[in-house]
């Protein structure tokens, strides 16, 4: 939808209402802005219910990509997020202001499989 | 060709399940082509099926369902092929009942995979009742898992299958690929020589495979297990090559799978209904 001087690219029509897959976003949001001939550019999360890390991660990418470039630059917002597609941008770009590794600790009881198996 | 026949259950426990599986595949060689034989089953669960179809649709390997109580079923999981498009998925899809079919998703479909997953998503909900605040904890996990297929694995094509037991109170889900494994991901992306345990701890550490540093960071399946088993107090299993983690009562266990070698990564987790709102985004770093 083009309005005056922006375009509203509503997610849930391009894509799906979960946002999984970094690779799909790629593709077809990054083809959806370079069609667009407005500078302002609103992504719309109407009906998104839920984006995964690795999309916001890309969406977020993709914004700045969009910024910096002397061609085809666009300012690109998000509108219509619900709490969760909200807080998982917030995250995201949390990690990235932090980011520095985080040790986790995982330290697994090493059991052989015939000691498991011989507990059914 | 060497024919494998597939034991009855003894339990519903996921260790039995575990156990199953390790059975159908020791002592077999790599990508070597079997003959599966359900004809003894009585039933089966998603960490058995799932598993051996995409083995079957992976290799030239058959299976034989002759006399197979449960053949009905099989065919209603639409075993081995599944369905790997929104109108198959429609159609296999009835209302009302206990399972999700084994889905195969495919790289190649782009945005009609992203709608397919959504919509394995929605049933998963649907299926356990849950309230608009308990969905993301589960839609998490399922995104965070697939996503590494695509992601890691080298391989263009997933498996997922959900079976609800409503008398008892949990669903299973499994996630299958037969792609390179998470020590080949570590050797190939990282330059790390790791044993198969010792790349499962790693994943489990959070340490990334990605070897761009401007890439999100490696916590998605490390923070997938902690929602499942803390946020859904639910039970976790890992196995790629000749390795796995079970995970469940807040023990954790890593198991060598001497004998056995697992081309790819198989996740399958239990979890009951949730009862109350959750939060996932505590969980996530």
């Amino acid at each position: 939808m083009n309005q005056n001087n922006s375009t509203i690219l509503k997610m849930v029509d391009l894509l799906a209402p979960i946002l999984s897959s970094r690779d799909v976003i790629t593709d077809v949001i990054k083809i959806a802005l370079k069609h667009t001939n407005t500078r302002l550019v609103f992504l719309d999360f109407i009906d998104v219910k839920f984006i995964s890390r690795s999309v916001a991660h890309e969406l977020l990418m993709i914004q700045n990509q969009f910024e910096h470039t002397i061609f085809q630059k666009k300012e690109i917002r998000f509108i219509n997020m619900n709490e969760d597609v909200r807080k998982m941008f917030a995250i995201v770009k949390d990690s990235k202001t932090h980011s520095e590794h985080t040790k986790i600790e995982f330290n697994p009881k090493k059991i052989d499989i015939d000691s498991l198996l011989s507990k059914i | 060709m060497e024919q494998v026949i597939i034991p009855r259950n003894t339990s519903d426990l996921i260790e039995a399940q575990f156990e199953v599986l390790y059975n159908v595949f020791k002592d077999k060689s790599r990508d070597e082509d079997l003959e599966f034989d359900l004809s003894q089953i009585q039933w089966v669960h998603p960490l058995v099926i799932l598993p051996i179809s995409a083995y079957i649709n992976d290799t030239h390997s058959k299976y034989i369902l002759e006399s197979c109580k449960i053949s009905t079923y099989l065919d209603a999981m639409k075993f081995p092929q599944g369905v790997d498009s929104i109108d198959l998925f429609r159609q296999a899809i009835i209302s009302g009942r206990s399972y999700i079919p084994i889905t195969v998703f495919r790289k190649a479909t782009g945005v009609f995979r992203e709608k397919l997953e959504a919509m394995f998503q929605e049933k998963i909900a649907e299926m356990l009742g849950a309230i608009k605040e308990t969905e993301s904890a589960i839609t998490y996990p399922i995104s965070e898992l697939v996503t590494n297929i695509f992601e890691h694995s080298k391989k263009d094509i997933g498996f997922i299958c959900a079976q609800i037991y409503r008398n008892k109170n949990y669903l299973d889900i499994c996630i299958v690929d037969r792609g390179r494994g998470i020590t080949k991901a570590y050797e190939e992306e990282k330059k790390l020589q790791l044993s198969d345990e010792d790349a499962l701890r790693a994943a489990m550490r959070g340490e990334s495979t990605k070897p761009n540093l401007e890439s999100e960071r490696g916590f998605g399946i490390q923070t997938s297990k902690n929602i499942i088993c803390e946020a859904l107090e639910g039970q976790f299993i890992l196995i790629s090559g000749a390795a796995g983690l079970l995970i469940r009562k807040g023990k954790e266990n890593l198991i060598p799978l001497p004998e056995f070698y697992w081309q790819g990564t198989i996740v399958a987790f239990r979890i009951t209904k949730p009862l109350g709102p959750i939060d996932i985004y505590k969980f996530l770093h």
